[in-house]
């Protein structure tokens, strides 16, 4: 700097060299820091009274204002060098406490992600072991009265037993083990069957075969299938007039209301009323339901029963002495349902009693035909 | 016994209710069923059956209430039906009062046997230490007072913490004893929970009772659950 303004020294004044050489110890101290600022300022003191202060290329100081200048300047210059190098430090300083921060919050995040995967291994470990239990329970129940059925039999033909008391079974009662192994392997036929519309439904592989068709005929299919279980209800079908045609897969609907149908007969006493009816809702949808006048379904309960495996009946809000289901219908019910777009909850049936099942379906796109 | 002996059925199920009813009225036994606990209990009350079999997952009250409530008014001999995996509710339902458990899927036959024990039982004449000085039990003969012992005829030699665990066996010949029940018993409440105790001094018993201490005849493991004493061929 002091070679910069030498040649200039007729023409510049010692304002102007005094802040220039601050300019270097503010460079030096953001550079270098506080002690190379600090020799920067008595290093500049002495170019400054050396070379710019008269009388010049001495140390002596002819005017006390010059004096008074040397003295601005030196002070200026270490406060100048000081504050900034301490800035600079400051601002290091925040810099490092950034990134200590900063990686404390990618170690925390990491240690978060991993114990939540933990819990959530955990937590899909403990499901999969409640399915397994729910899986092997139904399993096994039929299982149950089949062996105890086959074995009575059995023993029947030995003709003997372990008691010397001759096992009497009457051609009612040899008739009636037989049919409990034929309905038991029924049910565990229909079990699998459903284990297996579930998985598909689960795994996005339920393949819909969408065709235009009329939704009276879908539910008298339903209906014609579920008449051996309705024989101790009314079925009363309430349908709009001039309910448009839907493009759904008939058969997946139909086991739809099926479903629904089968349930409402098994949760509602003989002698009851199981309503269904259909019609046009808002936009191109088209809502039916299925309604009975059981005890209906507590309002906590109402979205559990689309749980799989979930029974009312096992959970003590419902009686009944009718056999249970597989706890798979309404899971599959809902699966269908939504694969093809539309929705399925429960409500109260008439007067807050019974349970109403309702569902909507999109009508379908005229394009898609 | 003149009377065809009661059983009570309680068992959610109706295709099982259906076989039992048919496969135990076809051995002389009179049966009655109820789907749930509650209705096991009122029907318990009016009809005072010999035995009762029920189910431990019902609606309701489930087996294991169904259990305790039944054991407040009767000693009725209660057989549980369980499925494997359930081994933690046989354990409570055992300890609250059960006699013995099968597991299901089961065949007739294994049921019958169970039965049959648990009527003998019940229906044996009570053990009066006051006045009885010996303890006969198939292969075992037991001298209270001079504490000797003696199986197949031959003489042993027990400790005493032995000896009262082979007489409270013999005591429960047939019955499903949990770890627990037979560690509350012999050691005390304090150590229900010491079941290495247990392990050990059945395993002296078994080396000085059994033939085959490997292949035990007398002591039977129920896995998990505790042990079942068979006092011999020789019990009728």
């Amino acid at each position: 700097m002091t070679a910069v303004l030498a040649p200039f020294q007729q023409q510049v004044n010692a304002t102007t060299v005094a802040l220039a050489f601050l300019l270097v110890v503010l460079l030096v101290a953001l550079f270098w820091g506080s002690r190379p600022a600090l020799l920067a300022a008595v290093l500049g003191m002495f170019c400054f009274n050396f070379f710019f202060l008269p009388p010049l290329y001495t140390l002596h100081i002819a005017h006390a204002e010059n004096w008074v200048a040397l003295f601005v300047f030196f002070t200026t210059a270490l406060a100048v060098g000081q504050l900034s190098a301490r800035a600079k430090q400051r601002a290091e300083e925040a810099e490092s406490r950034k990134q200590e921060v900063e990686s404390l919050y990618s170690q925390l995040q990491a240690a978060f992600e991993r114990e939540s995967e933990a819990e959530a291994v955990k937590r899909s470990e403990k499901l999969k072991s409640a399915l397994l239990d729910a899986v092997t329970h139904d399993l096994r129940t039929p299982l149950t009265s089949i062996k105890a059925s086959i074995t009575t039999l059995i023993d029947e033909v030995r003709g003997q037993t372990d008691e010397a008391q001759p096992v009497v079974l009457d051609e009612d009662s040899r008739f009636e083990m037989l049919e409990v192994i034929d309905q038991e392997s029924d049910r565990l036929n229909r079990f699998i069957g459903d284990l297996i519309d579930l998985a598909r439904i689960e795994a996005g592989e339920l393949r819909l075969r969408p065709r235009w068709g009329a939704v009276d005929e879908i539910i008298s299919t339903a209906l014609t299938r579920a008449k051996p279980l309705t024989t101790d209800h009314h079925v009363e079908v309430t349908s709009e007039k001039e309910l448009p045609v839907v493009r759904v897969d008939a058969n997946a609907v139909s086991e739809v209301v099926y479903t629904l149908v089968d349930n409402a007969a098994k949760y509602s006493p003989p002698g009851t009323t199981i309503r269904i009816d259909a019609r046009r809702g808002d936009g191109d949808v088209i809502i039916m339901a299925v309604e009975d006048e059981g005890r209906g379904i507590d309002s906590r309960m109402r979205e559990r029963v689309f749980d799989k495996f979930f029974r009312a009946t096992r959970n003590g809000d419902i009686s009944t002495h009718q056999p249970s289901g597989t706890g798979m219908g309404l899971a599959i019910a809902k699966g269908i349902v939504e694969a093809h777009e539309g929705k399925i909850w429960i409500e109260s049936g008439r007067n807050g009693k019974g349970t109403r099942v309702v569902f909507t379906l999109p009508i379908g796109d005229e394009e898609q035909s | 016994m003149n009377e065809r002996p009661r059983i009570l059925v309680v068992d959610d199920e109706p295709q099982l209710i259906r076989v039992l009813r048919t496969g135990l009225k076809s051995r002389g036994y009179d049966i009655r069923a109820a789907a749930d606990g509650l209705a096991g209990l009122e029907l318990f009350t009016d009809w005072r059956p010999d035995l009762v079999i029920t189910d431990l997952a019902m609606p309701n009250v489930d087996g294991l209430e169904f259990c305790r409530r039944l054991r407040e008014i009767s000693q009725v001999p209660i057989i549980v039906l369980s499925a494997k995996g359930e081994e933690k509710t046989k354990v409570e339902a055992l300890d609250i009062g059960a006699d013995d458990f099968v597991t299901k899927p089961f065949g007739i036959d294994e049921l019958l046997a169970r039965v049959r024990a648990s009527l003998r039982r019940a229906n044996a004449p009570p053990i009066n230490e006051a006045t009885q000085t010996t303890l006969e039990a198939g292969d075992f003969h037991v001298d209270l007072e001079s504490r000797e012992v003696k199986v197949r005829s031959d003489e042993i030699h027990l400790t005493p913490k032995e000896f009262d665990l082979l007489i409270y066996f013999i005591k429960h010949a047939g019955k499903v004893l949990t770890h627990r029940t037979l560690l509350s018993a012999i050691w005390g409440g304090n150590y229900v929970e010491q079941n290495e105790y247990l392990r050990v001094f059945v395993g002296n018993l078994r080396k000085k009772i059994e033939t085959d201490a490997a292949s035990p005849r007398y002591i039977i493991t129920e896995p998990w659950i505790g042990y079942r004493f068979d006092p011999g061929p020789t019990e009728t």
